[in-house]
This record gives structure tokens, C-alpha cells and sequence, in this order.
């Protein structure tokens, strides 16, 4: 029978921390990702859950002590905004030794206690994937995969699932919690990635020797984690449709999600928690007969980029709504991306961008239908100003 | 509480093999060999930046983590995961310079010590940063030249007094805890032995003299090291359960002075500079004698 519990978004973290049967935790506080490390505690101290439970003297302590405890076991760690941005630097660490470690980002601004992507995305390039959800049960679905996506051989990258403070962290909806045996068939026994036992020491040598000689191509540890990143694509496609087989529930092709998209002129597309508000703008414009649909990135890290080319094919317009802002350059981060798929194309599309909901800056509805109005008339090749706006 | 051990005892395998970049009369690389020879094959070594990959050519499992203020963090998630796996005879060693130790790692340094984490951390002692070219470390003893701390007509070298870092170590109330130098070896292999089955947190921080940083005769080492711990510049100590013991007395302490002079950090130093760190050191002393024996606090 399945298992229904209203739950708070960082709940439903912990319930996905739990069903991987995480061994190791970093735990620090900050707000809106402490009730998750606290959950984590209580479900410690109930027996409901055997792993080492560590709290640590900070952000940057609770990524390096992940980074080793994760040579060795399933590790989780969690933060928000500022402890994120202090993580940094060990999280550089963490790709570079390949190491499979999985955390919980909830999107706290770094200008401020409400939620925009700031916090993550300044981490893009810090070689970690990425994953971003709309709703709890999302969190706690994408909490599994991202265990078998990250553990992959193929990919052997740290990854982030991530979602909205307070509007996902603190409020409470109906999740489905997946029965432990069906996650232990989903998702196998940590594999130790990398050697660290004295037994092992000639391997530790090579390891460190390769990752430290002079005699290797200094460029090679990028290469290999481009070509990881790459093989991320197909892997999650993979994870996503075999949870689907197990759960019953996927999310789009497991990169992006294409709600009501077919014919259509127009798409808005959007990251988090606005993709989610964004469907209820979308089916209200359908009912009215506009022809315009939402693709809600799933996956920015690796970034679906020939997903992008797919629909620049089908959509004339496309409306991109940025929860960030990369100053000095004109547009958001998606945006920028975007436009760098669809430059191969064609015919390219027009791209519009849309700055929206930074600091926890309300997104409404009608701020969302505003938006598709704006990109499906510019779809029949009106002209709209400006390319860039801030809501 | 720690006994010397000859160094006949020492087990003749060597963990650090030949050919490493380490300068020449670097007694940080002696550090290293002593401990891995002590701590032997179950030993996983943790180190950052410091001079430690230029001696880290050893058999022993070693992660050099590119996360200089990480040590007690990495550490940590070593000795759990280990634990955690059912590999309890997994020897976590830090071998971390002063900077990693007493500076950016001392917030981590810290809290190991108080989450009371299963590790050993043996920090060599060489006083700056020295593998970044001799900087000023809060390490340093007041008045020595470093490459941050010139010496000129506006400046008189380092103006802080060397911070006290095994006695912040000892209030944590760890397990163990203790003062080691190169120019003793018996007295710093006894108190590795000692420290060797103690489970958590066990700290050893050992005088390393550098003659690069130093500006001495790379022959003199083990000397300097020697008259720093017979001048009470460096005094032998452990705290075991709270309780402080000196672990070597001399019996009258020569003066500061004669060590001073034979490092060219020190090469400025004034009379009145000279009193000045004279009377640190044999208030110090006073000090500790008075605790010998005794509580810490």
C-alpha cells in the first residue's frame, strides 16, 4: 500500500537522505536547511536510521569531512545560501578527487534570507551537477536519484538536489514516501569510488601520484570531469525512467520537463519552484487558446543543451524567466545558456529573458501569463522591448 | 603518561622513501619519518598545504587535500567513516605544519578536539610558512624576521608573542597531549607509542627548526632544536587527563641568548630585545613548573 504524509519540504530531504541509508552526515545549521539536519537527528536518535552523524564547526568543515567520509561511504550533507558560498572551496576538492558525495542545497539568497538560485549557481562551475525541484515530492525523488546518478561509474560526480527555501523548506504538502526495500532494489550498496585503505596504499599512490604529477596533462582532470558531466546526460535520463519503473513518477525526461508543449508557438521557461507556479499560467492561457507551453529545466548541471536545440525547433519564441542574475553580462544564467544551445540552429528562435523572483520576490500568476503574452507575441514576429527585463 | 623509547626500538622499515624535495637539514621531514615508522602500516596519512608533500614520498595511504584549513574536518571524516566501515585499526595521522595547525586550521583544530574525534595530529613546528617562502605564522616567537615581518628602520620583525597552542589544546581536555622536539627523539617516539592505542583526540606538536626560514647552517638542526629546549624556548611536556607533566627538566636553563645568535631571524635583535624574550621564557617556565605534576587547570 502506498505511504502518504503531509510533509514540509525539508522533510521530505531527510526522508530521501534516509531511504539512500546515508552512513555519514555533516550537519550545520542555517535557515531554511536546518529542520532538515534536524530531522536527520531525530530519525538517529529513533533508530530509524544507522549513520554517523557529525556536527560540525561550520560549512566549510561539514564539505571537507563529506569529502573524506565519502571515499569510504554513502555521505549527505545539507546548507543554504551564505554555508554554501563558504563550501566553496572544498567543494572544488570534491570533484577533483571525483568523489561521489551527495547534498541538499535549499536556495537561500546571498543577499538576503528569501530564496532566488544565486547560492547554487554560483557554484556552476565548481564541476558538480545539478539538480533542481519544484515541489517536495520532487525533493525527495530527485534526493534518490541523485545517489544513483552521482555513484554511476560513468559519472562519479558530487551532486546537488536543490529547491526553494520557504516556499518548498516550510511548507507542507502530501508526499508519497517509497518503501525502503523497493530503494534498496532501486538504488545499490555504496561502492567505495576511490582506494583509502593501508591495504590499498600502491593505489592511493597512483591515485594522488596522477593527480599531482608533473607528467600528466594538467588540463586532464577538467577532461575527464567534461566527459563525466557529458555521460551525465544519458545516466539521468536512464535513473529518471528506471524510478519511473519502480516509483510510478518521473520528471520529464529527467533534464527538462516539457508541460503541454505540443503545439505550441511560444514556451516560457523557468528553474524551481516558478516552473511549478508557471503550469497554472500555462493552463490558463491553453484554455484560452493561446498557444504557448512551459519546459521547466530539470537539470542545470549537466545543462541540457541539445534539449534546448530540440525545442528551439518547435517554439519561435521562447521566454526565459531567470531566478538569478549574472551582472556584467546582459541576461540571466539560463538565458545565456540558452542562447548558446540555439546558436547552431538554423533557424534560431527568439530568446527573451526575464528576471524574476530574486531576494524571494513574489512571482503571481498573472506576472507568469504577462510573461507568455510577451514571448508569443513576439513568437508572430512582433516586436517586443525590452530583450531583458526585470519583474 | 609517556615513557622514552630508545631509538633501537624504532622499526627499521622505511615509510618515507628516498628522493623527496625537502631542503637540506629539513627536520620536518624527520618528524614525518618518525611518525609514520611509530604509527606503521595501518597508518592513513591526512595533509594540506604545507611543506609536507615535499616529504611525501611514502608507502602509507596518503590524501593531500587542496583545503588548507581543512585538516581537523578531513580528519574527522576519515576516522568515522572508518569506524562506521568496522575499520577501527585504521591509524587517521595528521602530519600538518604550524600555518594549517595554529592558524587557518585552528577552527577545525578545535572543534576535532572537542567533538573528541579519533585521530592523531602531529604538527611540525618550523615557526612560518615556510614552504610559501617564510612567512609570519602565529607560530613565530616575537621578534623573529620573516619575509612579512622585514626588518627595517619602521619595523623590528614579528611584535606578537608566539601563540600557546599546546596549552589552548590541553584546556579542550582531550585524551593526550604534548610538546615534542626533533633533538629528543626517545622522548618523542615514547610519547607516539603512548599516543599510538589512545582512542581520540591525541596532539603532538614538535620543534622543527628550519634552516631555510631560520637562516642557519643546515648541519646545526638538530642543535638549535636541541638548545631551544635546553634554553626553556622549547619545553618537553604532556597533559594526560588533565594532568600537566614536564617530561624533561635540565637543571638549570642556558640563556636564550646562545640560541638566539646562531639564526639569522634573530641576527637584529637588540639587548633589551633579547631580555625581553628572556623573560617570556623564564616566566613560562616558572609557570609550568608550578603546574608539573598537577592539573593544567
Amino acid at each position: 500500500m502506498k505511504k502518504f504524509e503531509v510533509m514540509v519540504g525539508n522533510k521530505a530531504v531527510a526522508y530521501a537522505a534516509k531511504l539512500a541509508r546515508v552512513k555519514y552526515i555533516s550537519a550545520f545549521p542555517i535557515t531554511p536547511q536546518t529542520t532538515i539536519v534536524q530531522y536527520l537527528a531525530d530519525m538517529i536518535a529513533n533508530g530509524e536510521l544507522d549513520a554517523d552523524y557529525v556536527t560540525m564547526e561550520g560549512e566549510l568543515s561539514c564539505q571537507a569531512s563529506a569529502i573524506t567520509a565519502s571515499t569510504t561511504v554513502r555521505s549527505f550533507t545539507a546548507t543554504s545560501g551564505p554555508g554554501l558560498l563558504y563550501m566553496h572551496h572544498p567543494m572544488h576538492m570534491t570533484t577533483w578527487a571525483r568523489l561521489p558525495l551527495v547534498m541538499a542545497v535549499v536556495h537561500r539568497s546571498t543577499k538576503g534570507m528569501q530564496p532566488d538560485q544565486m547560492d547554487a549557481l554560483s557554484q556552476r562551475d565548481t564541476g558538480w551537477l545539478m539538480m533542481e525541484c519544484q515541489n517536495s515530492q520532487e525533493l525527495l525523488d530527485t534526493g534518490i536519484m541523485a545517489f544513483k546518478v552521482a555513484e554511476d561509474p560513468r559519472v562519479r560526480l558530487p551532486t546537488i538536489f536543490m529547491g526553494d527555501g520557504y516556499i518548498l523548506s516550510y511548507t507542507s504538502e502530501p508526499v508519497e514516501i517509497p518503501a525502503q526495500e523497493e530503494v534498496d532494489a532501486f538504488l545499490p550498496p555504496y561502492e567505495r569510488p576511490i582506494p583509502m585503505f593501508p591495504e590499498e596504499a600502491e593505489k592511493v599512490r597512483e591515485m594522488m601520484g596522477e593527480l599531482w604529477s608533473p607528467f600528466v596533462d594538467p588540463q586532464k582532470v577538467w577532461k575527464t570531469q567534461q566527459e563525466a558531466s557529458e555521460n551525465a546526460k544519458t545516466v539521468i535520463k536512464e535513473v529518471n525512467k528506471d524510478f519511473e519503473k519502480w516509483f510510478g513518477r518521473s520528471y520529464g525526461n529527467g533534464l527538462v520537463e516539457e508541460y503541454k508543449c505540443d503545439n505550441v508557438d511560444a514556451v516560457l521557461v523557468a528553474m524551481g519552484t516558478i516552473a511549478s507556479t508557471a503550469k497554472t499560467a500555462i493552463d490558463q492561457l491553453q484554455r484560452d487558446g493561446k498557444r504557448v507551453g512551459l519546459v521547466a529545466i530539470k537539470s542545470f548541471k549537466p545543462f541540457p543543451f541539445e534539449d534546448f536545440q530540440r525545442i528551439g525547433k518547435y517554439a519561435k519564441a521562447l521566454g526565459i524567466i531567470d531566478r538569478n542574475v549574472s551582472t556584467g553580462t546582459p541576461g540571466g544564467i539560463t538565458f545565456t545558456e540558452i542562447r548558446h544551445s540555439l546558436y547552431d540552429l538554423e533557424e534560431r528562435p527568439i530568446t527573451l529573458n526575464f528576471h524574476a523572483g530574486m531576494r524571494g520576490k513574489e512571482v503571481r500568476v498573472e506576472d507568469l501569463k504577462r510573461m507568455a503574452e510577451k514571448t508569443l507575441k513576439a513568437s508572430r514576429g512582433e516586436k517586443v522591448t525590452p530583450l531583458v527585463e526585470w519583474v | 603518561m609517556s615513557k622514552p623509547v630508545p631509538l633501537s626500538k624504532l622499526d627499521d622499515k622505511e615509510f618515507i622513501v628516498p628522493a623527496n624535495s625537502a631542503c637540506q637539514g629539513c627536520s620536518g621531514s624527520i618528524v614525518a619519518r618518525v611518525v609514520s615508522k611509530v604509527m606503521g602500516e595501518a597508518m592513513v596519512r591526512q595533509e594540506v598545504a604545507c611543506c609536507g608533500p615535499a616529504f611525501g614520498n611514502i608507502i602509507q595511504p596518503s590524501f593531500y587535500g587542496e583545503v588548507f584549513e581543512g585538516a581537523g574536518a578531513m580528519m574527522t571524516g576519515f576516522a568515522r567513516a572508518f569506524n562506521k566501515l568496522g575499520r577501527d585499526d585504521i591509524r587517521v595521522t595528521g602530519i600538518i605544519g604550524d600555518g594549517g595547525t595554529i592558524d587557518i586550521g585552528f577552527q577545525g583544530l578545535s572543534s576535532a578536539a572537542e567533538r573528541n574525534e579519533d585521530m592523531l595530529w602531529v604538527c611540525y613546528d618550523n615557526e612560518a610558512y615556510m614552504n610559501t617562502g617564510g612567512q609570519r605564522s602565529s607560530a613565530t616567537t616575537r621578534y623573529a624576521e620573516t619575509t612579512t615581518t622585514p626588518v627595517g628602520e619602521f619595523s623590528r620583525g614579528k611584535k606578537e608573542a608566539k601563540k600557546p597552542l599546546p596549552i589552548l589544546v590541553g584546556v579542550h581536555r582531550v585524551p593526550y597531549m604534548a610538546t615534542a622536539s626533533v633533538a629528543y627523539p626517545e622522548d618523542f617516539i615514547g610519547k607516539l607509542t603512548y599516543a599510538k592505542p589512545v582512542k581520540g583526540f591525541r596532539f603532538i606538536q614538535v620543534s622543527a627548526p628550519c634552516p631555510t626560514g631560520w637562516r642557519f647552517d643546515p648541519k646545526y638542526s638538530a642543535k638549535i632544536a636541541k638548545d631551544m629546549v635546553l634554553s626553556g624556548l622549547w619545553p618537553l611536556y604532556e597533559v594526560v587527563e588533565g594532568e600537566l607533566r614536564i617530561t624533561y627538566k635540565p637543571k638549570e636553563l642556558k640563556p636564550v641568548r646562545d640560541v638566539l645568535v646562531q639564526q639569522g631571524r634573530f641576527r637584529h635583535l637588540t639587548d633589551d630585545e633579547v631580555d625581553e624574550i628572556q623573560s617570556e621564557v623564564d616566566s613560562f617556565w616558572a609557570r609550568l613548573k608550578e603546574k608539573d605534576g598537577g592539573p593544567l587547570f
